[in-house]
């Protein structure tokens, strides 16, 4: 069975890669978090694939394994022939870096990258859309505001408010959110 | 009107860059001192450029944003682009060395119960039988200058580095903790990592790099051959800024300065009085045995012209302790990496004079590196 180790000392996110892994059947070692720890459990763990964020500061450790010692996992979608620049861009941008022991079977490699990338690709997508609502909800409650306040102020009716707003938006050249903020922080300065 | 005439003087010479915001990746490290004055002082406006500051966890996260295009170019370990160029454990690539950003200024630390038993021994192989034990030492990156300076530096007191020690690569923002717990028995690391163990009283500076070779080439400014093909404009602009940073790096004022923007979180984020006294040379509480050669950025441009020559020494380091074999065209590999011809126009933009070819030192173990003989060199003296 094949032995990863996943190393965890950054802070993003794996979410269950170490369960869906060790579904698929893999033998998932006790994961690390520290590059201090690393040489001794590549060593005596023997682990056959080591997955790693791309931005972990143990990678270093990892690289030096590699060069000097020919039992110890190698770098991956740096090192087989094939890479190409794009690969090796998706992995870096997917946040994921593999490094697998030399002579294993490519055809073994394809699923464990497979299901790396693709666990990381969904949880990037899911935390930029969360980060992409989180923000349209906060402008929606801007621009409620102002609408608001003109309308209270103003004795405005909804639709006027909201057209005084785009006006304003149009002649400055500015997004509708950017006139909602001024005018909720000049009212709050006049309270 | 003076400085009328200079700018279209300068408007006449250069021509408009390609790019005009320019990624540079960096690894948290007091030599970073030219990029970080060169994005302060926004020394790239006069020339076209914005400059981006991107700080990396590791050299590996250099190389490969370096190969995929997220960096445009990065302060860079002199042997992390030959790695690269070789492909020692891992990708291959095509890699410029467009200058070189400083030299000297690294150290060696050992612990505080090895740095004892080193100054009453006096030697270095009887200090590190009294471990009774293998010693454990840290570096960088396996092709770097760290793990080069390192080796050498072991190997002329009669220690191999690959047998009679064991040499791992520890990040160096953790170095200081690792030494502390006393998982390390030593390290080589740039600054201001040694004057961070000594004053938490984890270890001692014992050498700084300039012993094992005086005025060593250590970071360099890099980038992909292909970035330098493609944009040779950006590319020149960019050296001819750098080299105007480094040359304000010069003046000791400067330097006290540039460490309070050093010691921001954004850069290194260590205290600027463990910073600014090393730049400035003084390695006050060291057991040294000899004077130290402080950090050069510039010295009147001696520093920076990217001398094919200092390559090849790092070929011979890979070749003495097997990261690198067979028959290969060493001097044209090196002089396909160093970009002298873009230097030389760069340099003439800034006004910095570029020394002399040809240079001679002798190293630690009283051996003469010439440039002009690589071969020499690898043959004499070999430990294996």
């Amino acid at each position: 069975m094949l032995r990863v180790l996943l190393v965890t000392d950054t802070d993003k996110p794996i979410g269950d890669l170490r369960q869906a892994l060790a579904r698929l059947g893999y033998d998932m070692l006790a994961e690390v978090a520290t590059p201090q720890a690393l040489p001794k459990i590549v060593e005596s763990q023997r682990p056959d694939v080591v997955i790693i964020d791309t931005e972990s500061p143990s990678r270093d450790t990892l690289e030096h394994l590699a060069v000097m010692n020919k039992t110890a996992p190698r770098p991956v979608l740096m090192f087989c022939s094939d890479a190409n620049q794009q690969l090796i861009r998706a992995a870096v941008g997917a946040g994921v870096t593999a490094y697998l022991v030399e002579g294993l079977a490519t055809a073994r490699l394809a699923p464990i990258l497979e299901v790396a990338l693709a666990r990381f690709a969904e949880e990037e997508k899911l935390r930029q859309r969360l980060a992409q609502v989180e923000s349209e909800l906060a402008d929606r409650k801007v621009i409620d505001r102002a609408k608001r306040l003109l309308m209270d102020r103003r004795k405005m009716s909804e639709q006027d408010a909201y057209a005084t707003l785009r006006k304003r938006a149009m002649d400055q050249g500015i997004k509708v959110v950017e006139v909602a903020r001024q005018l909720v922080s000049m009212a709050d300065l006049l309270k | 009107m003076n400085m009328l005439t200079h700018s279209a003087h300068d408007a006449a010479d250069a021509k408009a860059p390609e790019r005009t915001h320019l990624r540079l990746g960096f690894v948290a490290l007091s030599d970073v001192a030219p990029l970080a004055a060169a994005k302060v002082l926004e020394f790239g406006h006069a020339h076209g450029l914005t400059l981006e500051l991107c700080r990396q966890p590791s050299w590996s996260a250099v190389r490969d944003k370096l190969l995929s295009g997220e960096l445009d170019a990065a302060h860079a370990l002199y042997g992390l682009v030959y790695g690269v160029q070789l492909g020692i454990g891992g990708p291959q690539a095509d890699m410029a060395v467009l200058m070189v950003l400083n030299r000297n200024g690294q150290a060696i630390t050992l612990s505080n119960r090895l740095a004892q038993a080193l100054r009453e021994h006096g030697n270095l192989k009887r200090a590190l039988a009294t471990l009774e034990r293998t010693p454990v030492f840290a570096q960088t990156f396996p092709t770097g200058t760290h793990a080069m300076w390192l080796y050498y530096w072991l190997a002329a007191q009669g220690v191999h580095p690959l047998r009679d020690i064991q040499s791992v690569v520890i990040p160096p923002p953790q170095m200081v903790d690792t030494l502390a717990q006393d998982k390390l028995d030593g390290f080589c690391a740039g600054e201001p990592w040694n004057a961070v163990a000594q004053s938490r009283g984890a270890g001692k500076t014992v050498a700084v790099t300039s012993e094992i070779w005086p005025h060593h080439p250590e970071k360099v400014l890099a980038c992909r051959r292909d970035f330098v093909a493609l944009y040779p404009n950006t590319t020149r602009a960019l050296v001819r800024t750098m080299l105007e940073a480094c040359r304000w790096l010069d003046h000791p004022k400067h330097r006290v300065d540039i460490s309070t923007w050093l010691a921001t979180p954004e850069l290194i984020d260590v205290p600027r009085e463990l910073i600014a006294p090393r730049l400035l040379g003084d390695y006050d509480g060291a057991q040294l045995s000899k004077p130290p050669l402080p950090v050069s950025f510039f010295d009147g441009g001696a520093v920076n012209y990217p001398r094919p020559s200092d390559g090849l020494w790092f070929l011979t380091q890979y070749r003495r302790w097997g990261l690198f074999s067979g028959a290969h065209d060493d001097a044209a590999l090196a002089s396909a990496i160093s970009q002298t011809e873009l230097y030389r126009e760069a340099a003439s933009l800034a006004g910095v004079p570029v020394p002399e070819e040809a240079r001679a030192d002798v190293l630690c173990d009283g051996r003469m590196w010439d440039g002009r003989d690589p071969a020499a060199f690898l043959g004499s003296g070999n430990l294996e």
